[in-house]
Protein backbone atom coordinates (compact mmCIF):
# COMPACT_ATOMS: atom_id res chain seq x y z
CA UNK A 1 0.00 0.00 0.00
CA UNK A 2 2.96 2.37 1.03
CA UNK A 3 4.84 1.27 -2.27
CA UNK A 4 2.10 1.97 -4.09
CA UNK A 5 1.33 5.66 -2.67
CA UNK A 6 4.83 6.72 -3.55
CA UNK A 7 4.47 5.20 -6.77
CA UNK A 8 1.25 7.64 -7.34
CA UNK A 9 2.92 10.78 -6.02
CA UNK A 10 6.50 9.87 -7.21
CA UNK A 11 5.15 9.50 -10.73
CA UNK A 12 2.30 12.29 -10.43
CA UNK A 13 5.41 15.25 -9.25
CA UNK A 14 7.63 13.58 -12.44
CA UNK A 15 4.87 14.59 -14.86
CA UNK A 16 3.93 17.53 -13.88
CA UNK A 17 7.85 18.97 -13.34
CA UNK A 18 8.79 17.07 -16.53
CA UNK A 19 5.85 18.76 -18.11
CA UNK A 20 5.41 21.74 -16.57
CA UNK A 21 8.76 23.43 -15.60
CA UNK A 22 9.65 26.72 -17.59
CA UNK A 23 13.04 26.85 -20.06
CA UNK A 24 14.76 29.82 -19.76
CA UNK A 25 18.43 30.85 -21.38
CA UNK A 26 19.45 31.54 -17.99
CA UNK A 27 17.61 29.93 -14.65
CA UNK A 28 17.79 32.29 -11.96
CA UNK A 29 15.03 30.25 -9.75
CA UNK A 30 15.33 26.42 -8.88
CA UNK A 31 12.50 25.85 -11.25
CA UNK A 32 13.35 26.94 -14.29
CA UNK A 33 15.70 24.61 -16.30
CA UNK A 34 18.79 25.62 -18.80
CA UNK A 35 17.59 26.35 -22.58
CA UNK A 36 19.67 24.02 -25.33
CA UNK A 37 19.92 26.00 -28.39
CA UNK A 38 17.94 23.23 -30.95
CA UNK A 39 16.05 21.20 -28.93
CA UNK A 40 14.02 23.73 -26.55
CA UNK A 41 10.73 21.92 -24.91
CA UNK A 42 12.01 19.16 -26.94
CA UNK A 43 14.52 18.31 -24.14
CA UNK A 44 12.07 16.98 -21.70
CA UNK A 45 11.91 13.87 -23.60
CA UNK A 46 15.03 12.95 -20.76
CA UNK A 47 12.65 12.67 -18.63
CA UNK A 48 10.10 9.86 -20.36
CA UNK A 49 12.30 8.00 -23.03
CA UNK A 50 15.62 7.46 -20.93
CA UNK A 51 13.47 6.03 -18.46
CA UNK A 52 11.88 3.35 -20.81
CA UNK A 53 15.23 2.43 -21.90
CA UNK A 54 16.80 1.88 -18.05
CA UNK A 55 14.14 -0.28 -17.62
CA UNK A 56 14.37 -2.76 -20.56
CA UNK A 57 18.34 -3.02 -18.58
CA UNK A 58 16.35 -4.00 -15.52
CA UNK A 59 14.03 -6.00 -16.71
CA UNK A 60 16.35 -8.26 -18.98
CA UNK A 61 19.00 -8.22 -15.62
CA UNK A 62 15.80 -9.62 -13.69
CA UNK A 63 15.14 -11.94 -16.90
CA UNK A 64 19.34 -13.35 -16.68
CA UNK A 65 18.79 -13.27 -12.78
CA UNK A 66 16.23 -15.46 -12.31
CA UNK A 67 17.49 -17.35 -15.47
CA UNK A 68 19.80 -18.16 -13.06
CA UNK A 69 17.77 -19.02 -10.05
CA UNK A 70 16.09 -21.43 -12.40
CA UNK A 71 18.89 -23.45 -13.62
CA UNK A 72 19.69 -24.05 -10.04
CA UNK A 73 16.73 -25.23 -8.18
CA UNK A 74 14.65 -25.89 -11.46
CA UNK A 75 11.72 -24.23 -9.70
CA UNK A 76 9.39 -23.39 -12.52
CA UNK A 77 8.43 -20.36 -10.80
CA UNK A 78 11.30 -18.88 -11.39
CA UNK A 79 11.06 -19.32 -15.37
CA UNK A 80 8.09 -17.52 -15.03
CA UNK A 81 9.70 -14.53 -13.03
CA UNK A 82 12.39 -14.70 -15.94
CA UNK A 83 9.74 -14.99 -18.52
CA UNK A 84 7.12 -11.93 -17.24
CA UNK A 85 10.88 -10.12 -17.41
CA UNK A 86 11.69 -10.76 -20.74
CA UNK A 87 8.16 -9.40 -21.68
CA UNK A 88 8.42 -6.47 -20.45
CA UNK A 89 11.47 -5.98 -21.26
CA UNK A 90 10.46 -6.38 -24.82
CA UNK A 91 7.71 -4.03 -24.60
CA UNK A 92 10.38 -0.95 -22.82
CA UNK A 93 12.97 -2.11 -25.61
CA UNK A 94 10.31 -1.18 -27.94
CA UNK A 95 8.45 1.98 -26.05
CA UNK A 96 12.48 3.09 -26.33
CA UNK A 97 12.48 2.69 -29.86
CA UNK A 98 9.68 4.60 -31.01
CA UNK A 99 9.66 7.10 -28.49
CA UNK A 100 13.10 8.04 -29.66
CA UNK A 101 12.22 7.70 -33.34
CA UNK A 102 9.30 10.07 -32.76
CA UNK A 103 11.28 12.89 -31.28
CA UNK A 104 14.54 12.07 -33.90
CA UNK A 105 12.25 13.08 -37.03
CA UNK A 106 11.63 16.85 -35.09
CA UNK A 107 15.50 17.35 -33.94
CA UNK A 108 17.29 15.13 -36.32
CA UNK A 109 15.27 15.20 -39.20
CA UNK A 110 14.58 11.68 -40.08
CA UNK A 111 12.88 8.69 -38.16
CA UNK A 112 16.00 6.56 -38.09
CA UNK A 113 19.14 7.52 -38.83
CA UNK A 114 21.75 4.50 -37.35
CA UNK A 115 23.32 6.79 -35.15
CA UNK A 116 24.97 3.91 -32.51
CA UNK A 117 22.58 3.92 -29.95
CA UNK A 118 19.98 3.27 -32.16
CA UNK A 119 21.88 0.14 -34.03
CA UNK A 120 22.71 -1.28 -30.85
CA UNK A 121 19.05 -1.42 -29.71
CA UNK A 122 17.99 -2.98 -32.88
CA UNK A 123 20.13 -5.15 -32.82
CA UNK A 124 18.55 -5.94 -28.69
CA UNK A 125 15.33 -6.06 -30.65
CA UNK A 126 16.70 -8.80 -32.57
CA UNK A 127 18.95 -11.11 -29.71
CA UNK A 128 15.63 -10.67 -27.24
CA UNK A 129 12.66 -11.21 -30.27
CA UNK A 130 14.33 -14.57 -31.64
CA UNK A 131 14.49 -15.84 -27.95
CA UNK A 132 10.24 -15.39 -27.69
CA UNK A 133 10.71 -17.83 -31.14
CA UNK A 134 12.83 -20.04 -28.93
CA UNK A 135 10.39 -20.38 -26.45
CA UNK A 136 7.55 -20.45 -28.38
CA UNK A 137 8.86 -23.46 -30.43
CA UNK A 138 9.32 -25.70 -27.94
CA UNK A 139 6.88 -27.67 -25.66
CA UNK A 140 8.26 -29.36 -23.26
CA UNK A 141 8.07 -27.11 -20.23
CA UNK A 142 11.22 -28.14 -18.19
CA UNK A 143 13.19 -28.15 -21.57
CA UNK A 144 12.00 -24.66 -22.98
CA UNK A 145 12.56 -22.94 -19.20
CA UNK A 146 16.22 -24.42 -19.26
CA UNK A 147 17.09 -23.10 -22.99
CA UNK A 148 15.14 -20.13 -22.52
CA UNK A 149 17.49 -19.61 -19.23
CA UNK A 150 20.41 -19.91 -20.66
CA UNK A 151 19.69 -17.82 -23.48
CA UNK A 152 18.56 -15.10 -21.32
CA UNK A 153 22.01 -15.53 -19.59
CA UNK A 154 23.99 -15.33 -22.46
CA UNK A 155 21.93 -12.47 -24.37
CA UNK A 156 22.51 -10.51 -21.28
CA UNK A 157 26.10 -10.29 -21.67
CA UNK A 158 25.90 -8.36 -24.73
CA UNK A 159 23.54 -5.97 -22.90
CA UNK A 160 26.05 -3.34 -20.98
CA UNK A 161 28.09 -3.57 -24.58
CA UNK A 162 25.02 -2.33 -26.54
CA UNK A 163 23.86 -0.15 -23.90
CA UNK A 164 26.40 1.48 -22.11
CA UNK A 165 29.90 1.07 -24.07
CA UNK A 166 29.53 0.63 -27.60
CA UNK A 167 27.26 3.81 -27.61
CA UNK A 168 29.92 5.96 -25.61
CA UNK A 169 33.29 5.08 -27.70
CA UNK A 170 31.32 5.81 -31.24
CA UNK A 171 30.46 9.17 -32.85
CA UNK A 172 26.89 9.63 -32.73
CA UNK A 173 23.96 12.11 -32.34
CA UNK A 174 23.09 10.46 -28.57
CA UNK A 175 24.09 12.81 -25.48
CA UNK A 176 27.63 11.01 -24.44
CA UNK A 177 29.02 10.06 -27.73
CA UNK A 178 32.17 9.86 -28.20
CA UNK A 179 32.52 13.48 -30.11
CA UNK A 180 29.63 14.86 -27.40
CA UNK A 181 31.62 18.24 -26.86
CA UNK A 182 32.46 18.89 -30.50
CA UNK A 183 29.18 18.45 -32.67
CA UNK A 184 27.56 21.24 -31.35
CA UNK A 185 24.83 22.02 -28.68
CA UNK A 186 22.02 19.46 -29.81
CA UNK A 187 24.41 17.10 -28.38
CA UNK A 188 26.39 19.43 -25.87
CA UNK A 189 23.37 17.74 -23.41
CA UNK A 190 24.23 19.64 -19.82
CA UNK A 191 21.49 19.52 -17.08
CA UNK A 192 21.75 21.90 -13.97
CA UNK A 193 20.39 20.65 -10.95
CA UNK A 194 16.70 21.01 -11.14
CA UNK A 195 16.47 18.94 -13.77
CA UNK A 196 18.94 16.11 -12.64
CA UNK A 197 16.63 15.94 -9.21
CA UNK A 198 13.46 15.43 -11.28
CA UNK A 199 15.57 12.68 -14.03
CA UNK A 200 16.54 10.68 -10.96
CA UNK A 201 13.01 10.72 -9.52
CA UNK A 202 11.95 9.62 -12.97
CA UNK A 203 14.16 6.71 -12.86
CA UNK A 204 13.45 5.85 -9.63
CA UNK A 205 9.42 6.27 -10.22
CA UNK A 206 10.04 4.14 -13.51
CA UNK A 207 11.54 1.54 -11.93
CA UNK A 208 8.63 0.95 -9.10
CA UNK A 209 6.36 1.05 -11.60
CA UNK A 210 8.30 -1.60 -13.50
CA UNK A 211 8.59 -3.50 -10.14
CA UNK A 212 4.82 -3.47 -9.52
CA UNK A 213 3.81 -4.50 -13.05
CA UNK A 214 6.91 -7.35 -13.19
CA UNK A 215 5.08 -8.81 -10.51
CA UNK A 216 1.48 -8.72 -11.65
CA UNK A 217 2.91 -10.48 -14.77
CA UNK A 218 4.65 -13.47 -12.76
CA UNK A 219 1.60 -13.74 -10.40
CA UNK A 220 -0.28 -14.14 -13.48
CA UNK A 221 1.61 -16.62 -15.09
CA UNK A 222 2.74 -18.52 -11.84
CA UNK A 223 -1.56 -18.91 -10.97
CA UNK A 224 -2.34 -19.97 -14.54
CA UNK A 225 0.02 -22.87 -14.00
CA UNK A 226 -0.95 -23.96 -10.99
CA UNK A 227 -4.44 -23.98 -12.11
CA UNK A 228 -3.27 -26.07 -15.25
CA UNK A 229 -2.05 -28.63 -13.25
CA UNK A 230 -4.88 -28.86 -11.03
CA UNK A 231 -7.05 -29.52 -13.96
CA UNK A 232 -4.65 -32.76 -15.63
CA UNK B 1 -12.72 30.03 -14.10
CA UNK B 2 -12.51 32.50 -16.43
CA UNK B 3 -8.39 33.25 -16.32
CA UNK B 4 -7.65 29.82 -15.81
CA UNK B 5 -8.87 28.71 -19.30
CA UNK B 6 -7.84 32.27 -20.75
CA UNK B 7 -4.47 30.38 -19.27
CA UNK B 8 -4.84 26.87 -20.90
CA UNK B 9 -5.91 28.29 -24.02
CA UNK B 10 -2.22 30.71 -24.61
CA UNK B 11 -0.72 27.97 -22.44
CA UNK B 12 -1.67 24.60 -24.60
CA UNK B 13 1.05 22.49 -23.18
CA UNK B 14 -0.84 22.12 -19.70
CA UNK B 15 -4.00 20.74 -22.12
CA UNK B 16 -1.36 17.92 -22.25
CA UNK B 17 -0.10 17.68 -19.03
CA UNK B 18 -3.66 17.10 -17.86
CA UNK B 19 -4.56 14.55 -20.17
CA UNK B 20 -1.39 12.86 -19.30
CA UNK B 21 -1.90 12.96 -15.71
CA UNK B 22 -5.68 11.46 -16.71
CA UNK B 23 -3.95 8.87 -18.56
CA UNK B 24 -1.82 8.13 -15.44
CA UNK B 25 -4.53 8.43 -12.85
CA UNK B 26 -6.27 5.44 -15.32
CA UNK B 27 -3.33 2.90 -15.65
CA UNK B 28 -2.88 3.64 -11.99
CA UNK B 29 -6.22 2.25 -11.31
CA UNK B 30 -6.33 -0.37 -13.44
CA UNK B 31 -3.22 -1.71 -12.34
CA UNK B 32 -3.89 -1.43 -8.75
CA UNK B 33 -7.95 -3.31 -9.43
CA UNK B 34 -5.86 -6.21 -11.11
CA UNK B 35 -3.44 -6.54 -7.94
CA UNK B 36 -6.50 -6.96 -6.41
CA UNK B 37 -7.53 -9.82 -8.14
CA UNK B 38 -4.93 -11.63 -8.60
CA UNK B 39 -4.92 -11.78 -4.87
CA UNK B 40 -7.91 -12.36 -4.56
CA UNK B 41 -7.40 -15.53 -6.97
CA UNK B 42 -4.04 -16.51 -5.38
CA UNK B 43 -5.99 -16.99 -2.21
CA UNK B 44 -8.73 -19.01 -3.82
CA UNK B 45 -6.11 -20.59 -5.39
CA UNK B 46 -3.97 -21.73 -2.28
CA UNK B 47 -7.84 -22.74 -0.04
CA UNK B 48 -8.90 -25.16 -2.73
CA UNK B 49 -5.44 -26.26 -2.65
CA UNK B 50 -5.84 -26.98 0.97
CA UNK B 51 -9.38 -28.27 1.19
CA UNK B 52 -8.01 -31.66 -1.48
Amino acid sequence: MIYKSVLFVLMTVVIIAGFALPIVPQPSVWYEIPDIPGLEEKAKIIFFHVPTAWLSVIAFLMAMVYGVKYLRKQNMDDDAKSNAALQLGMIFTILATVTGSIWAKFTWGAFWHWDPRETSIFILLLIYGSLFALRSAIENEDKRAKLSAVYSIIAFLTVPFFIFIMPRIMTGLHPGSANDDNLGPVVDFKMNGTMQIIFYLSLTAFTMFYFWMWKLGYKSIIIKDKIFKKLI
Amino acid sequence: MEGLFNFLENNSLYIVLFIVLTIWVGVFSYLNILDKRLKAIELEVKETGNEE
